[in-house]
This record gives C-alpha cells, structure tokens and sequence, in this order.
C-alpha cells in the first residue's frame, strides 16, 4: 500500500577483504534502526545481511548489496561475481560448507550461511550459474505489531 | 514523557565551549550551544568521557553528599571492590573497610562478598537457560544503559538479575531491619563508586523500579579521607571481621573477574566503549555465535578504570592480581549459603529492561524514510570536515540535527563563510580526493 515511499542504497563488497568485510550489514542494521523498524525485525533483517556479506567476502571476488525499504517491507539483494553455487539443495542443508581450513579457522565456514538467511527471511530466493556468479534475494515483511520484543 | 536524568551536570561558569566533550563521546550526546555544552539526556549512556577529557573541569558528577546522609537512622557503606585495588597490595580489605566505618557509617559491607552470592545465582541460570544466544552481563549500568539505547534488538540478552551492588543493598536492608528492628526506609545503604554510572542508574534505574541503594560517593571524593582514617585505624586490628569475600569477589573490581568466576570456557570479557560497540555488534549480527555469557564493562580495564578511580589502573589490576593470589580463587560463599527456593529468585529482576532506542527520524517509517533522504542531501552540502565547530560532534550529526528540527545550516562555519565567496567549492573539491 505504502510501496512508493523508497529507501535504498547499494554496498559494495570485495571478495577476500575481511577488513572491511561486515561493514555493510553494520550501516543496514543502522538504517533499520533510525527507520523505526520493531527490533526484532532489526535483528533478523541484520542477520540475514551479515550472512550475505561474509559469503561474498568468503567466496567471491566481487559483489553487491543492495537495500531496499518500504514502509512494509525490507529486502536485500546480494550479488556477486564468482565460482557459483553446484548444488543449490545442498548447500542449503545445515552444517554443509565448501569453506577452506583457513576460513574455518577464523570461525566461518560452519555451512549455517545459508540456512541462517532463510531462517531469517520470511521470503528467500536463490539462484546461481557455476562459474559466473550468485543472487540472493531476502525479503523481510516489517510488520510492525507481531513479532517485536517490545510488546513480549 | 520526562527525559531521564543523569548523573552528570555541566558547569557553564566553566565551560569554555571547546567541543573536547563533544567529540570524545562515544553515543554523540553533547551539544555545544551558546559557547555552553549540553548533554542531550536521551542519548547519554553515563560512561564519563566526556568528564575525562573536559580541560575546564566543568563537567562535574552529581554525587551523594553528607546531608544527603545524614536523613538515614542507620548509614550502611557498600564499596565497590575497586576500592581495594586503590591502596596498594599492602592495604588490606579488612583495613579499607574498617577506615570506611570510621568515617561515620554503623555498618561497612563487603560487596566483593555479594558479587559471589550473586554469581552463585547466575551460574545456575545461565546453565539452565542458554538457548544458543549470549548472556550479557547486567552489572556495568553504562553498559546495560548503551545496550537500550544502541542495540534495542538485543535488550532482551541482558541477563535478568539485579546488579551485586543492588542485590547486596536489598539484602542488607532485610537482614538489617530484621535484626535491628529499624524501618527499612530508615536505613541508607551508600555506594563508594568509581564510576557515574552507578550513580546514574540509581536516578534513571533500567528496570523503571526503584533502586535500593541510596547514594554514591566517588572513589575520588572520598580518598584523601581514607587516607587519613587509614593510618588511625589499622592499630586496632582485633575488632569485628567486615572482609568476607574471596579472591573471586575482589576480582569484580576489574574486567574478567564475572568470567573467572563462572568459569565457563565459552565466555568472554571486553572493556572499553569501543570494544564494548564492537562486540555487540558482533553479537547482534550472530558473529562469535559459541559465547555463553558477555562480560561488558565500558572503562577500560573495568571499574579500576573508572573515571572516578585515583590510582593508575595498571597499578590497581596488580594489587587486585595480588588480592586474588592472597585470598583464593575458590568463592567463600559456596559454604555460607543455603539454596532454598526463596534464595534462588532473590537476585532476579521483577521487572524486564525494556528497549530504549534514541528516538529514530520519524515514528512513520514513511515520513523516517523521507527525512533520511533529505539528512542524505543535506549531508552532501556540508564540508565533510568533522570539526565540530557547529557545536555538533560531525558532519552527519549536524545533517541529522537539522533534519530533526534541533540545528540550522548555518550554524555550520563553512557554509556561513561561504556565502558568496564560492569557498565551499574549493573544499568540496579536497573532498572528494
């Protein structure tokens, strides 16, 4: 109903840089936080983003987050430019990763990526070509009684 | 609704205006307007940076004083265990508490004491009801004050016990009251503090509750007369034994004193506003997903780092390193207490601490979402140097003050000197380098 009102801005996120790496989800948790959105939307909504980030930081060369807010809902695209995701159903099983020794040993790779996105979206759709690159697009429905921690 | 108070005031005779405070705290809550700096109460968090790095002294702590005092029947004093840490290794507890006594109090509590009986508590709690998400610590107020405001989404992490120091005074007012038939309202239990923020969540407690605790002196007020009381009072040592606690309890006087005594692996101890940002973010974006309980303290180093403490804290965390060695790392409470059911929910909160998010751009997320746009566009006009001479401590806190109604764009230096003198352009342009 409220869809015309429109926030959004674009992140970039580089593949290997876990510097700055986390940066994006940081600012979407903030922008959610200054639009008024319930904190527990806040949370899944920051959640889902971080998860999105780290598999572009962990896998890709290079690739994007945008945000997109409407009164009503949140939604986040995250695409890159990479190796592409094989087995779609797989890699959205819990606890399967392709991640190296080296990314597990900085406390990543644990194979809840995935999972954990679409535990925190009420919509997730996913869809990748091997050797091209990978889109993950989140929608969060902001509704504003439900599931806030306030009135709990 | 009444802005919450805090436990600090401004001294305009004082304040020079320089933007010192401005751009040093943490949660942008200072203002300079009219050459006088203003704490906007929605926003502090009480952690005193701004208290430390004022050149003018102006900004002073709204502690207890002795007329405050001497409205109470029975005057108990409760010191924080930094206090300990403040006289070096050779300076016993049961000294400090005996000169404490000495200066006009009928009772001298050891807190370290409370710290464990509390932790007793919790250690159970936190076995009994981690369900994959960390326990934040409830003890620091500034911390607990920072997770309402900053991170709304993860109030309801806090763990839902009353700090040692309000357990202790709620405590003692029964044991009192009971032993000596006085009214509970006629007993004041005073906290030696090292911090404002103690003091701070006694004005403005989280819970909304009314504190049990009465007062808070600095550590800093009262240490030239413990001094003094110090040296008359250590020759009468076979008076009553005040010190109770262990190596354990002393060591809640500095960060990972609450993870020693827990003794979980899968905890963590963080000091320092930054960190403190830094680790709650983590946690909120489900980063370092294996931490069962987070201990936070927003002074570096913990209460020995607080800005009303004397003694360097490096020099303190030594003498309090040498307590723990001396007194022992097993808490004396385990024998002392018997666990009856009433016993086990005595240091929970009756009330939960609620969100107490810094008021967001609009109510209407549609109307929020319009002036984010325009902070966007005014941001862009302005210089982009954070020189705070606005009175604001940045740039886009200028941008977000305008769009909220509570500053102008002229108040900004640059655009005022630019008028007509096409200046702006050639800052814009190192800008953009």
């Amino acid at each position: 109903m409220n869809d015309e009102v429109v926030f959004s801005q674009e992140f970039e996120v580089e593949g290997g840089d876990y510097v700055t790496g986390g940066e994006s989800s940081c600012r979407i948790l903030e922008i959610l936080k200054e639009l008024a959105f319930p904190p527990a939307i806040v949370r899944r909504a920051g959640i889902a983003a971080y998860e999105a980030e780290m598999n572009i930081v962990m896998y890709a060369e290079q690739g994007q987050i945008n945000l997109t807010v409407t009164p009503d809902r949140i939604v986040i695209v995250a695409e890159d430019r990479g190796p592409g995701i094989e087995d779609i159903d797989l890699a959205m099983q819990e606890g399967y990763s392709t991640a190296t020794d080296e990314i597990r040993e900085m406390g990543f790779g644990a194979g809840m990526g995935l999972p954990n996105i679409k535990k925190n979206s009420d919509d997730m759709e996913l869809s990748s070509t091997v050797g091209e690159g990978t889109r993950v697009q989140i929608v969060i429905r902001a509704n504003h009684e439900g599931t806030s921690s306030e009135a709990a | 609704m009444k802005p919450p108070d805090h436990a600090l005031r401004i001294d305009e005779a004082r304040c020079t205006g320089c933007v010192e405070c401005t751009k040093a705290c943490p949660a942008k809550a200072i203002r300079v307007r009219n050459n006088v700096a203003r704490i906007l109460p929605e926003r502090c968090i009480d952690c005193g940076e701004c208290y430390r790095v004022c050149p003018q002294r102006a900004i002073v702590p709204v502690t207890t004083t002795y007329t405050d005092l001497s409205a109470f029947k029975y005057k108990v004093v409760l010191p924080s265990p930094a206090l300990y840490s403040q006289f070096g290794p050779n300076t016993l507890p049961e000294n400090v508490l005996h000169a404490l006594l000495s200066l006009g109090f009928d009772l001298a509590y050891d807190k370290a004491y409370a710290c464990e009986m509390v932790f007793r508590e919790v250690k159970d709690y936190i076995e009994e009801n981690y369900s994959g998400e960390p326990f934040i610590s409830p003890v620091c107020p500034a911390v607990t004050r920072l997770v309402q405001l900053m991170f709304p989404d993860l109030t309801e992490l806090i763990l839902p016990f009353r700090p040692p120091r309000e357990a202790a005074a709620k405590a003692i007012k029964g044991d009192v009251s009971r032993r000596l038939n006085i009214p509970a309202e006629e007993i004041g239990v005073i906290h030696i503090t090292p911090c404002l923020a103690k003091l701070a969540a006694m004005i403005n407690p989280p819970t909304g509750e009314r504190p049990y605790l009465d007062g808070a002196v600095g550590i800093s007020e009262v240490y030239g007369q413990l001094l003094t009381a110090l040296k008359q009072t250590s020759k009468e040592a076979d008076s009553e034994l005040l010190h109770r606690s262990s190596g354990i309890g002393i060591g809640f006087g500095r960060v990972g004193g609450e993870v020693a005594d827990l003794g979980f692996e899968e905890s963590l101890a963080v000091s320092g506003v930054m960190d403190t940002i830094s680790i709650l973010r983590d946690v909120e974006r489900r980063k370092q997903r294996h931490i069962k309980y987070l201990e936070c303290q927003i002074c570096p180093g913990g209460c020995i780092g607080g800005p009303l403490t004397v003694q360097n804290r490096y020099v303190a965390s030594d003498t309090i390193s040498k307590f723990v060695k001396l007194f022992g790392s097993k808490p004396k409470v385990e024998d002392m207490m018997k666990s009856g059911e009433d016993e086990r929910t005595h240091f929970r909160l009756s009330k939960s601490i609620l969100p107490a998010a810094i008021p967001p751009l609009d109510t209407d997320t549609s109307f929020a979402i319009g002036k984010m746009r325009l902070r966007e566009e005014i941001f862009r006009k302005l210089p982009g140097k954070n020189c705070a001479a606005c009175g604001a401590p940045d740039c886009l806190t200028l941008a977000d003050d305008i769009v909220r109604g509570l500053a102008k764009i002229e108040d900004c230096v640059f655009i005022r000197a630019d008028r007509g003198s096409g200046q702006m352009q050639a800052v814009k342009a190192s800008k953009r380098r």
